[in-house]
């Protein structure tokens, strides 16, 4: 999968700009705060997906304009697309595929796939459980249409189930307690659904992390993952049943898939506290590697990746071992200094100035 | 921006479902500009809706009468009832040519817009269940997640009464493509595939 050009027009510094991409790899260097790390936001917007910095729709839109639009050319199993996003910054945002409404942003995954290297990586190894959940899903969201359905309507079953226990103010009266019942059949329907999903890619990208591990850290170490669960093993009816007056008291959820957590381990000690800062970086590197690995595989393409300002946060060694693990793909990298390792050969090198864009000289 | 009147004309628009506020505005222009005996029209009609349509006392649908056209026909079959959220769900079954008794819940269990099982008709179903000879409930609910909910509720309360509670299939919309539907919806159509009668 290609993104051959790329329109942005009132996002974030950029008031218009338009830039076309090289099919192999396109080096964006500029200044800090000139928008080369925006530009990137840009084009992994392009999925559908929540910003990988974790911006709302209102930060994403130029300061004092209404709205942003995000327009690239996507060529796909040798089919060209075109994809147009409208983002609101106090409404609804809307895209378009080929002219056509597409409903679901994250329906966008179907013809977009994106690996975001950001070197904010190292929180999935160091970060809260919620930012390990939150990558096993997107990765699943990005290839599996059922789960997106799936996950959209645990979402709302969630959030009808917390109002329910709002509802009790700290008492369970027999009409709630119905109507709990109620809800959570459904929870644990879907809940199950979204457990065992990921499990199987826990499973799945195990062997992959492990390979790519002892890549980049140069020396062979074991990297296992464990899905932690508390209501699994005893069912989740179960579960509930025993947190039923906890969950009362404080009006919310509190087991489920939303509160499982991945754990990695790393040489049999949990990465999270035990690893040093060298080995979770290769960590963080090896899982984004398996993302991508697991993705191409899955979608039968090889999905873009974006890097950004990677090779700056790593030392010599690692960055050539990484280089050295890159797949055959689209790749956009910035940098600030605009020195990057050898082994990385841009197609075409690309300055932001300001939100403005030049052709830097190319090799 | 505007004189009160017509800005509230315009607000009391923008308040109907599935108007936004361009439209709300549009309405309004243009009735203003409508001759004075055609605006009154309409405002006569939605005057009268208003005074001669309430519900109907036995199925909460819409009706003229304390008791409505369909729960009064003698000719419809009094063997099964199909319970509904929406007085238009009704409209829809009768298309499809469901000839028996209706219950219109007037909503969906939704605890986030505070719609529990008090706020639906379903004591007024339960007392009927016991006055009428119902062989069996049809539940008709929509097939969200709020729907499926209202679905499961229903057939705890009413299994103590020993009727026979059916939930309506879900699957593939006839004339449909197969390549079009959902994941969710293609599997839940699998999962209710019959026998083919040669």
């Amino acid at each position: 999968m290609i993104v051959t050009q790329l329109w942005l027009i009132d996002f974030r510094n950029h008031t218009s700009t338009e830039l076309q991409l090289d099919s192999g790899v396109t080096l964006i260097t500029g200044q800090n705060g000139h928008g080369k790390t925006n530009l990137l936001e840009g084009l992994s917007l392009l999925n559908g997906h929540k910003s990988f910095r974790g911006a709302t729709s209102e930060s994403l839109v130029r300061s004092g304009c209404e709205f942003a639009v995000i327009r690239a050319q996507v060529i796909r199993h040798r089919r060209e697309h075109l994809i147009e996003m409208k983002i609101v910054a106090s409404g609804r945002s809307r895209v378009q595929l080929n002219r056509q409404i597409v409903k679901r942003f994250k329906d966008l995954s179907d013809t977009v796939s994106i690996v975001v290297f950001s070197p904010d990586d190292l929180e999935l190894i160091k970060g809260s459980p919620g930012i390990r959940r939150n990558f096993i899903d997107e990765v699943l969201l990005s290839c599996d249409k059922k789960f997106r359905l799936v996950k959209a309507n645990f979402d709302r079953v969630i959030k009808q189930r917390n109002n329910l226990l709002k509802q009790c103010r700290g008492r369970l009266s027999k009409e709630l307690e119905e109507s709990l019942s109620i809800w959570n059949s459904q929870f644990i329907e879907l809940s199950e659904v979204i457990g065992s999903n990921r499990i199987q890619l826990v499973r799945d990208i195990e062997p992959l992390v492990n390979t790519f591990y002892s890549q980049v850290a140069g020396k062979e170490e074991q990297v296992n993952f464990r899905y932690e669960t508390t209501w699994m093993d005893k069912g989740l009816d179960q579960a509930l049943h025993e947190i039923q007056h906890e969950e009362v008291r404080r009006g919310t959820t509190l087991v489920g898939p939303h509160r499982d957590d991945v754990i990695i381990d790393l040489n049999n000690l949990v990465s999270r506290t035990h690893s040093s800062q060298g080995e979770q970086r290769s960590l963080a590197l090896a899982l984004r590697l398996s993302e991508h690995a697991y993705m191409a595989q899955k979608i039968d393409d090889s999905p873009l990746i974006l890097l950004d300002d990677v090779f700056s946060e790593l030392d010599e060694g690692r960055s050539k071992r990484l280089v050295e693990c890159l797949p055959s793909a689209q790749i956009v990298l910035t940098s600030a200094t605009g020195t990057i390792p050898v082994g990385i050969h841009p197609g075409k090198k690309l300055k932001v100035l300001n939100g403005h864009i030049s052709l830097g000289e190319n090799e | 921006m505007y004189d009160l009147p017509v800005q509230n004309l315009i607000d009391e628009f923008g308040r109907l479902p599935g108007v936004g506020p361009k439209s709300a505005q549009r309405i309004a222009f243009y009735l203003l500009k409508l001759p004075e005996a055609e605006s009154l029209r309409l405002a006569k009609a939605i005057i009268e809706a208003k005074e001669r349509v309430g519900f109907c006392e036995q199925c909460w649908n819409i009706s003229e009468e304390q008791i409505c056209r369909l729960c009064s026909d003698i000719h419809r079959d009094n063997d099964s009832l199909c319970v509904v959220e929406e007085p238009r769900d009704v409209v829809a079954l009768e298309k499809a040519g469901y000839r028996g008794r209706y219950h219109v819940l007037q909503g969906a269990l939704n605890p986030m817009e505070g719609i529990g099982p008090e706020q639906l008709r379903i004591k007024e179903l339960i007392v009927r269940l016991s006055n009428e000879e119902i062989q069996e409930l049809i539940v008709c609910t929509n097939p969200n997640i709020e729907g499926e909910a209202t679905a499961m509720y229903l057939a705890r309360q009413l299994k103590p009464l020993g009727i026979k509670v059916t939930r309506i299939a879900s699957g593939l919309p006839v004339g449909g493509d197969l390549e079009y539907a959902d994941e969710l919806t293609l599997e839940r159509a699998l999962e209710g595939r019959r026998e083919l009668n040669a």
